[in-house]
């Protein structure tokens, strides 16, 4: 483990996906000023399903004090897959938290998109018990429509939304060294957004190609872990294309 | 005596239609007219630019976007209202109040939800008990009010059948974003009303499809309408407030 860096947790699928009515509950909680971060040991994939829906449960409680980042690469939704996750984040009094994800439509190495199937993914988060924040992505029925739809997803082979809750400090404080940076990495096909809501500092990517996507979102998790919970601008190898 | 009771309840209709038809007018002070829903951003970006984009950017927004979770708010606002369950009405709009995309989303919600439970309270009688106790909280609990739960709420409250009510509220959103789309320049005056006539399916079904939800598919996929609301906090002219 490198010089100044916390735990790090890695989850491995070992089966090498998830299929139709897979059900898998993590949990996650971090101590009173204590810091981990959780990554994924790789790409998670879930496949066609004909009927039957994969869950995903992610709780993750960080302490008075803790940090937790929540970091794990993309999830490649295969045609046809169907896929309900939920990450609820607890945070403690002056918890800092910095986590999101990365959505792939479809195998586009293979030149599959996502035509049909269901794609629903909530993040919540919660400080002293009550829920301050919330985002629930839904994509059903005629998803190809949707994906296309210049106010839906424009087009994007894969979406991406990071969320940082810094500790003991107001996200707007981040927003303009953030905007900046996420501009920089701006290229044709790659569209973003920051914005500062609940108390959080939440941005957002949709892209015509996944690994600008990924690059966009790396490049500003690394500025952002620096910035808001003081520890250097990198993040796990497996994230090194 | 049937004739007299169908009586009663056509004028039990009218009422509440009556108050809908007020709380939804560009007239009632919630100051609507100054909110975009990220419109100006599309317009500024050239993704909404004459009548055909604007009908299918609202038709987006009702259908997969940010309408269908404030329609879902909306009922849940007005079931709880109707079985007087303010613990219920409150987790609906801490819901609503939390479900936000961008801040300004967040303001046009919140701004528009307080000063809504402010003059129905004011000025409407009778004033809602549970809209009292689950929506307006206030400045003492520092509770912020969202308004389709206000409104779904005050619906019940008056009677109105759910139904014409969430078709009422998605009408009154989706006139806004055409008002807004004609201040932008975007159509003429007939062209907005040939929106608003094209839109007249598309609604009913949204306020069928919402009471028919399974609530674990409250959601939305308008991430592109929400990259135009952040956007426009950065936008450097703007005639809205969102």
């Amino acid at each position: 483990m490198p010089v100044g860096e916390p735990k790090l947790g890695v989850v491995i699928t070992t089966a090498g996906g998830l299929v139709a009515g897979d059900r898998l509950d993590l949990a996650v909680r971090v101590a009173e000023d204590a810091a981990a971060h959780i990554t994924s040991a790789a790409a998670e994939k879930v496949y066609r399903s004909t009927g039957a829906t994969v869950r995903v449960r992610q709780h993750l409680r960080v302490a008075a004090g803790a940090r937790l980042e929540f970091l794990p690469p993309e999830t490649i939704v295969f045609d046809s897959a169907r896929l309900r996750r939920t990450a609820i984040v607890e945070l403690g009094s002056g918890a800092g938290f910095l986590g999101g994800g990365i959505l792939v439509f479809g195998r586009r190495a293979r030149g599959e998109a996502f035509t049909a199937g269901l794609l629903h993914e909530v993040w919540e988060v919660w400080r002293d018990g009550m829920l301050v924040w919330g985002d629930a992505f839904h994509l059903d029925g005629d998803v190809a429509a949707t994906i296309a739809d210049p106010a839906g997803l424009d087009g994007a082979a894969a979406s991406a939304m990071l969320i940082l809750a810094p500790p003991d400090r107001d996200p707007r404080g981040f927003i303009d060294a953030a905007r900046e940076r996420q501009q920089r990495s701006a290229l044709p096909g790659l569209r973003g957004g920051i914005t500062v809501v609940s108390g959080l500092l939440v941005a957002r990517w949709l892209g015509a190609d996944a690994l600008l996507v990924r690059r966009a979102y790396a490049d500003l998790a690394c500025h952002l872990r620096q910035a808001a919970l003081g520890l250097p601008p990198r993040l796990p190898r497996l994230w090194q294309l | 005596m049937p004739a007299m009771r169908r009586r009663i309840i056509t004028m039990a209709m009218i009422t509440s239609l009556y108050r809908l038809f007020a709380w939804l007018s560009p007239a009632f002070p919630t100051g609507a007219f100054s909110y975009s829903h990220g419109l100006e951003a599309a317009a500024a970006a050239g993704t909404v630019h004459d009548r055909a984009t604007l009908l299918a950017w609202i038709a987006a927004l009702i259908r997969v976007g940010s309408g269908r979770i404030d329609a879902d708010l909306f009922r849940d606002g007005y079931r709880a209202a109707a079985s007087g369950d303010s613990a219920a009405l409150a987790a609906a709009n801490r819901r609503g109040v939390a479900y936000r995309a961008t801040a300004e989303l967040a303001l046009e919600s919140m701004a528009q939800g307080t000063a809504f439970a402010a003059t129905v309270g004011a000025a409407w009688n009778p004033h809602p008990p549970t809209l009292r106790a689950g929506v307006e909280g206030g400045p003492e609990t520092g509770e912020g009010v969202c308004h389709a739960v206000a409104v779904g709420a005050a619906a019940a409250a008056a009677g109105a059948r759910l139904e014409d009510a969430l078709t009422l509220y998605l009408q009154s959103f989706a006139s806004n974003l055409m008002s807004a789309g004609l201040r932008l320049g975007l159509m003429g005056q007939t062209d907005g009303q040939r929106i608003l006539a094209a839109l007249e399916a598309v609604i009913g079904d949204a306020a069928a499809a919402s009471l028919a939800r399974d609530p674990e598919d409250f959601g939305a996929a308008g991430i592109a309408a929400d990259l135009a609301s952040m956007a426009h906090e950065t936008q450097y002219s703007r005639l809205f407030r969102s």
